[in-house]
């Protein structure tokens, strides 16, 4: 018999429900239809853990700006769903976007490193025999498969603040077309050195583009007046320099 | 709780009669669905506001007005109310955690810091046990109406102590002033919670002397409050004293005319002595041409003789609500009559309570009941103001006494006058818990006395959290591995988790000797009465009062059930139309 398929997004593996437990709680639960619902798994407790921990990040945030004079809004972010807030030049702001990382952006590989690295690793495993030269279609392939920098949803003086990020990971796609007879397990150092020819051009690319953005976020600066924008734009000066230094240490 | 439909699908009028629901508040756009994701962080945005000035070591929170005017508060009250704050939800909870503070003068942030840990233990328990997190609420209620009376009566009472009126005059160390002093360990700053708790003590006993109307004198206290208490700015709440007799917060409109004869007589005027018949757009009609002449020379003679009338019998101070004419004010400060004009109507009010004056209606029908004796009618410096202070013959064994109460700024000062006002509610709330209407919207009754008689107070500090918690674990409800009691037990346990959030090993202690007193009990029941109010007091610890406790739990499960049988929040395009909106424009049309 199949699994009814609404059980299956939850469930991982199979563990004891505790039998008692569950006929008290067949009375609070109206429909008793779904035999086969499992409590959420180890990774789904640690995936809700960091969420809890998000949300309480968010929270804390939110009640500094309550406290420093921002108004609640009855509107949530259409990006994210947090409440939105509202500054004294009304102006939206959203916490989750605009301050904290994304939650979803750590798990893309053309946004994050850990993420890329994770994704080199399991293509490994999972391919035994050796893969055909891509070397040529790989630019391109690397290329279309960086999405376009995610757009301001939200209004408020850090526009383009997070646009930029420096697509590091990018080049660990070529990666699948050096010795694919090397290790599955092998640390991703012998993969290095193959990469500096290739990742020149892109890491030359990718100064370039946070050298523009610092330009304009100077230039910003210099006509600001609002206090909330400049150290809004400070602080996209100030991640614009830690990448060009991450990117020149990337080069070195 | 139903909700409450437009009537027409572009309309612009939405009925909406309950105050606890989100049409109450709306304004926006859409229509959107109330989650338990939403109130999760609706309420975890509150506690964030509230945490970091909870509890007897929480901090204060300075708020600046854009005119340059500064506050510093720890009142819960203060903090949420000055949010700007247009989500719905958010103000519903607001409102439900100010109700029930101004019920108990206290709990509000209390009350916002449960309301976060059950929510989140919900979510929790809903998630791992695929129950549905409204029905979980409505279990959640149902259970604290019908099973925590006998928890409370078995588990919490025979820990708690009993306190009596007479203990108001007793030393500084009587129960009544631990309790106050716990109580303002909470709004205060440490170092004054023992004075102000001695000040306020003593305050009672000269108000309240008989026991069995000590209720109904807390009534009056607080109904009279605004006229009770002086504030003074400039100087620190450890010079806030007593003064005999009352206090009026207006000078004198003549010079002071000191009288020597004893005693002092006063009258009580509501009305103006010299009627103000030559007013600009006002027709006066006589009968002929030259009584208007006559008219006005009749007019000012009266006034002269109602004046040399009240001379005449001995009355030196004249209180009057309203404005009087120049010219009653220079045949009375020739008369050597002190005058006190625009008193306000609640200070008159206390005046004739306590001297049994009756206010003068007709002047040319002054009696002796008009005419009430003072011990002394003097002017007072307080701070930077001048006020006239006043005695009453003595009348046993009410004592009559004023509140200076002091602060360093304007916001300090009452700030320190609300916390006093508060801690008489809460004495109000523990000697006599409200036995009137049940709180809208439940079907619960209030506890009988005999599960929370008069007076029960516990050790602070986390005791009644701790106990009631070890008790909805172990209780036979439970075994039967019912979900409901272990949230709440979970849940409950945030309040003393948050007290000693600075010294966690504080918190083990805690939960240690309430398990010992408990175990105690347990082993030799010939205990009549358990020690731990004086196991916890060698801490510092002061009192709290059980029936707040157990309000406080009651209404915030009664709020969180509210908050998820919302269904939808419904945005409109213009002003709801409430009860209290619809009864206002009928008056604007009248």
């Amino acid at each position: 018999m199949a699994k009814p398929k609404k059980a299956a997004a939850v469930t991982s593996s199979r563990r004891n429900v505790p039998h008692s437990g569950r006929s008290s709680i067949m009375a609070l639960n109206g429909d008793d239809e779904d035999f086969e619902w499992e409590p959420p798994s180890e990774a789904d407790m640690k995936v809700i853990q960091a969420r809890r921990e998000r949300q309480d990040k968010i929270s804390k945030l939110m009640g500094d700006y309550l406290l420093k004079g921002y108004r609640m809004l009855g509107e949530c972010c259409d990006t994210c769903g947090t409440i939105l807030l509202q500054d004294r030049q009304q102006k939206n702001y959203c916490v989750s976007c605009q301050e904290l990382d994304s939650d979803v952006d750590k798990d893309n590989p053309a946004l994050n490193a850990q993420a890329a690295l994770s994704q080199v690793r399991e293509r490994q495993l999972a391919s035994q025999s050796p893969a055909p030269p891509q070397t040529p279609d790989a630019p391109a392939t690397a290329t279309a498969s960086v999405p376009q920098p995610r757009p301001e949803h939200c209004e408020g003086a850090a526009a383009g603040g997070r646009a930029v990020l420096p697509p590091a990971p990018v080049p660990s796609v070529p990666a699948l077309s050096t010795p694919p007879s090397a290790p599955v397990l092998a640390p991703t150092r012998p993969t290095v050195i193959p990469q500096s020819t290739a990742l020149r051009p892109v890491l030359q690319d990718a100064e370039e583009a946070i050298l523009t953005k610092l330009r304009w976020a100077t230039n910003q600066l210099q006509t600001s007046v609002s206090l909330e924008t400049s150290v809004q734009l400070c602080s996209l000066i100030s991640s614009c320099a830690t990448s060009l230094r991450a990117l020149r240490e990337l080069a070195q | 709780m139903t909700q409450k439909k437009p009537r027409l699908q572009d309309t612009e009028e939405v009925y909406c009669f309950d105050r606890f629901d989100p049409c109450y508040y709306c304004g926006g756009k859409a229509m959107e669905s109330v989650g338990l994701e939403r109130v999760v962080q609706t309420v975890g945005v509150l506690q964030a506001v509230v945490l970091r000035a909870f509890g007897p070591h929480g901090g204060q929170v300075l708020f600046t007005r854009d005119t340059g005017h500064l506050m510093l508060s720890r009142d819960g009250v203060r903090v949420l109310n000055a949010l700007r704050l247009d989500h719905p939800l958010a103000r519903m909870i607001v409102e439900c955690a100010t109700g029930h503070s101004a019920l108990t003068g206290d709990g509000s942030k209390s009350f916002i810091l449960l309301l976060a840990s059950l929510v989140q233990t919900v979510e929790d328990a809903a998630r791992m046990e695929k129950c549905a997190p409204h029905s979980l609420a409505r279990e959640l209620l149902s259970f604290s109406l019908q099973q925590l009376d006998p928890l409370i009566a078995s588990a919490i009472l025979p820990h708690s102590e009993h306190i009596i009126w007479t203990d108001l005059s007793a030393a500084s160390s009587s129960p009544v002033q631990k309790l106050l002093s716990g109580f303002f360990h909470t709004r205060l700053s440490h170092a004054h919670c023992n004075s102000v708790s001695d000040l306020l003590c003593q305050f009672l006993s000269h108000w309240t002397a008989e026991v069995d109307q000590s209720c109904s004198c807390l009534q009056f206290i607080d109904d009279t409050w605004p006229a009770l208490y002086t504030p003074v700015i400039g100087f620190p709440i450890s010079y806030s004293r007593l003064l005999e007799g009352q206090i009026i917060h207006r000078d004198f409109a003549v010079p002071y005319s000191q009288t020597t004869a004893q005693p002092v007589k006063a009258i009580v005027v509501t009305t103006p002595l010299q009627p103000k018949f030559m007013e600009t757009g006002l027709a006066l009609e006589t009968g002929d041409k030259g009584s208007f002449v006559h008219f006005s020379s009749f007019w000012e003679s009266s006034v002269e003789c109602v004046v040399s009338y009240l001379q005449s019998i001995g009355v030196s101070l004249l209180l009057s609500s309203v404005k009087q004419t120049d010219a009653v004010l220079g045949l009375a400060t020739n008369s050597q009559i002190n005058v006190v004009e625009c008193v306000e109507q609640e200070e008159l009010t206390l005046f004739m309570h306590l001297s049994e004056a009756t206010a003068v209606t007709d002047f040319w029908d002054i009696q002796a009941k008009h005419v009430v004796s003072l011990d002394f009618c003097k002017p007072v410096l307080l701070g930077a103001h001048r006020y006239i202070h006043v005695a009453f013959p003595a009348k046993a064994p009410v004592r009559p006494c004023s509140l200076v109460v002091c602060g360093t700024g304007e916001g300090q000062s009452e700030q320190h006058a609300s916390a006093m006002r508060d801690a008489i509610k809460m004495l109000k709330t523990t000697w006599e818990p409200p036995s009137s209407a049940p709180p809208p919207n439940t079907s619960c009754t209030p506890p009988p006395d005999h599960y929370c008689p008069r007076g029960c107070v516990l050790t602070s500090g986390g005791a009644f959290e701790i106990l009631l918690s070890l008790a909805l674990q172990h209780s036979p409800i439970s075994k039967r591995a019912h979900v409901v009691p272990r949230i709440l037990a979970d849940a409950l346990l945030c309040l003393p988790r948050h007290i000693y959030s600075h010294q966690p090993r504080r918190f083990a202690q805690m939960q240690y000797t309430v398990l010992q007193c408990v175990q105690e009990r347990l082993t030799s029941p010939a205990h009549l009465q358990s020690n731990m109010n004086l196991k916890c007091c060698a801490w510092g610890l002061g009192l709290e009062s059980v029936f707040c406790k157990y309000q406080l739990v009651l209404a915030v499960l009664q709020c969180f059930s509210q908050l998820l049988t919302l269904d939808s929040v419904i945005h409109t395009k213009s002003r709801l139309k409430t009860m209290e909106n619809i009864s206002c424009q009928e008056e604007d049309e009248d």
